[in-house]
């Protein structure tokens, strides 16, 4: 195993712990709407929902750079340059989260003063961390990013994927500082931050995703490089085709300019069409290679990965992002619903597939099976796809009643928020919450326990 | 937008996109495992499409400059996932992979 493996494993090891950290508040956010007054001014709503959506950002961060760090040294054949500095940046990193963990939890918010902004809380959603602790990110970037440029170099090699990959950091970086600046007007504040979490999600993580799917593909079911290479170039052109000025579908309702309507509204109606090539690649690779894979919890993450991406982002994102519709949807539990679909499907299902790929290497089995992984997968689709149904029930009883019919006046809202139809989504997310939260702990379990010695099965599973 | 048409679209918008990836999922299956019947169903779930996109431009309330879009976006569709598939063959049987 090389160097930057064992870094690997402890950053997957910090992402887990985070991914249960973020259950952990999910499930406490998701309890403020059953019992709204619950710990009023000890421990309010909106900090849950801070330590829950920047727990989620970050762990996907690490598990990301562990997916870089894993497949870095096998790609160019060169262990990775600058690992000392890699290591004790792991450790900074973990304690700059841990400080800003703590921060959030104690001290919860201040004035609105550039004390605050520096070391309290930056109040952008999914990015709330102070400046400190931003910069100290960025450092954390740099070294990651010295770490793959460096190796290249030495290596003196290149694959195309590691190209995509390396290309793809520097937007990434820089659309990570530009929400930060903090302008006093709201639009153009937004008109930025916006930048950074459209552009993230719908374009250079995505294009981040589809670099690891390739090396895992490659790893797991056999696939030739040319053919996940020709495959990802294709991918990349059309995620970032639509959605780039997909970001418009964010420019609606914030004070910019009309003309978004129509480009928002139609790149990101675009959006979809690559996600459904990637269902037709994973079906076809799929099939192809089946017989192939020694690492069944891998394959079907990957595979859920492909067609939760579709649903979860394209589907859902679909249903609201024309701007007639949108009006009436914007901000309410349909966004949620969107938003939890979309990020499980895309990255978490994505991610969960390369513990796995660690898991067999480590444990050094030939072939890796078992039951516990498959009550997990059950339980995390499972309640994922209750949550997100109960909250698309909440939402559209939220645009309806609220919106549609209210007005969207604060009357209107609160009385939505009674109706019935929306009450019972909260108590279905919470459910279903707490099943998700069961495959948490069942993974868990399983990527600690040594796997059983499953001997590879000598005949072809089924037939091509 | 009257409330009920709010929903009605919405729905058919997602049922839209579900139906492309029925057709995407059943076409590329049928095919990897030579099965007619599941191709055929899979033109089913495009005929479905056109219907549900054809549905939204006579009975939504949306924009004309999106009926269009939604309509002819559909009737393009039909060819996407016999040439993603076939793109692929030729790549993997360049490969010696094929089938
Ligand atoms: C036990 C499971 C979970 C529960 C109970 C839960 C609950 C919640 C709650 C209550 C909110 C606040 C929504 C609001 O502002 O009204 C929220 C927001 C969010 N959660 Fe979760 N969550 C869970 C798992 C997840 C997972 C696995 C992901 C990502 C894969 C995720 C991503 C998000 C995102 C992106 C938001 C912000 C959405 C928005 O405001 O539009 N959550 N979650
Ligand atoms: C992996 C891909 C995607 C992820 C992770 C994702 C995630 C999210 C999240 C978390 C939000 C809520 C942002 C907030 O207000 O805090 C959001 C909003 C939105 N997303 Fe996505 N999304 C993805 C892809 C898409 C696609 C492909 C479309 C369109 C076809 C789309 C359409 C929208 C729209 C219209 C909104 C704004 C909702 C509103 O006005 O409240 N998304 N997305
Ligand atoms: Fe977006």
């Amino acid at each position: 195993m090389y160097r930057s493996q064992k870094l690997s494993l402890r950053y997957f090891t910090a992402a887990i712990v985070l991914f249960g950290v973020m259950i952990l508040f999910g499930l406490l956010s998701a309890l403020y709407y059953l019992y709204p007054s619950m710990l009023f001014n000890v421990f309010n709503f909106s900090t849950s929902k801070i330590l829950h959506i920047d727990t989620l950002v970050i762990w996907l961060l690490m598990a990301f750079m562990g997916a870089v760090y894993w497949y870095l040294p096998k790609e160019l054949g060169h262990e990775v340059v600058g690992m000392r500095l890699a290591e004790i940046t792991f450790w900074v990193f973990c304690a700059v989260v841990a400080v800003v963990a703590l921060v959030f939890v104690f001290v919860q918010y201040g004035s609105a003063n550039e004390f605050t902004l520096w070391f309290i809380n930056q109040g952008r959603k999914y990015v709330e961390a102070p400046r400190w602790a931003t910069i100290g990110v960025v450092a954390v970037m740099l070294v990651f990013a010295y770490n793959v440029i460096g190796t290249a170099v030495k290596a003196r090699r290149m694959t195309g994927i590691m190209w995509v990959l390396v290309l793809d950091l520097i937007p990434l970086l820089i659309v990570y500082l530009d929400a930060f600046p903090a302008p006093t007007n709201m639009s153009v504040d937004l008109y930025w931050w916006w930048w950074l979490v459209h552009m993230w999600v719908e374009s250079t993580w995505e294009v981040l995703i589809g670099c690891v799917m390739a090396l895992v593909l490659m790893d797991v079911m056999g696939t030739s490089r040319r053919i996940v290479e020709a495959w990802l170039y294709i991918e990349v052109m059309l995620v970032l085709g639509a959605g780039i000025l997909g970001l418009g579908h964010h420019y609606f309702w914030i004070g910019t300019p009309r003309y978004w309507l129509g480009i928002g509204g139609f790149f990101s109606a675009l959006e979809p069409l690559p996600l459904l090539g990637m269902v037709i690649h994973s079906i076809y690779d799929a099939g192809m290679h089946r017989m192939k894979t020694a690492n069944r919890p891998a394959f079907y993450w990957i595979t859920a990965e492909a067609f939760g991406n579709f649903i979860g982002a394209g589907v859902w994102g679909f249903m609201m992002t024309l701007p007639q519709i949108n009006l009436f949807s914007h901000g309410t539990q349909w966004t949620v619903s969107h938003g939890h679909f979309a990020f499980y499907g895309a990255y978490v299902c994505g991610v969960l597939a390369v513990f796995y790929v660690a898991k067999q290497k480590t444990a050094g089995t030939e072939f890796l099976d078992g039951r516990a992984w498959k009550w997990s997968f059950g339980l995390f689709n499972f309640g994922m796809i209750g949550m997100v149904m109960g909250l698309l029930i909440a939402g559209m009883a939220q645009a309806f009643y609220g919106r549609a019919i209210g007005g969207s006046t604060l009357m209107a809202f609160t009385q939505a928020s009674e109706n019935p139809w929306f009450i019972a989504g909260m108590y279905a997310r919470m459910g279903f919450g707490v099943i998700f939260a069961l495959g948490y702990v069942v993974l868990v379990y399983d990527l600690l326990t040594a796997p059983r010695r499953v001997p590879a099965p000598q005949t072809p599973m089924e037939p091509a | 937008m009257t409330p009920a048409a709010l929903i009605e679209t919405a729905v058919l918008l997602g049922l839209l996109v579900l139906a492309g990836g029925g057709y995407a999922g059943l076409y590329g299956y049928g095919r990897l495992r030579a099965r007619p019947a599941l191709v055929a169903a899979a033109t089913a779930c495009w005929i479905a499409a056109l219907a549900i996109a054809l549905a939204i431009a006579v009975v939504t309330p949306l924009d004309a400059g999106w009926k269009v879009l939604v309509v002819v976006s559909a009737i393009v569709y039909a060819v996407i996932p016999p040439a993603t598939w076939r793109y692929l063959e030729r790549l993997h049987v360049a490969e010696g992979e094929g089938p």
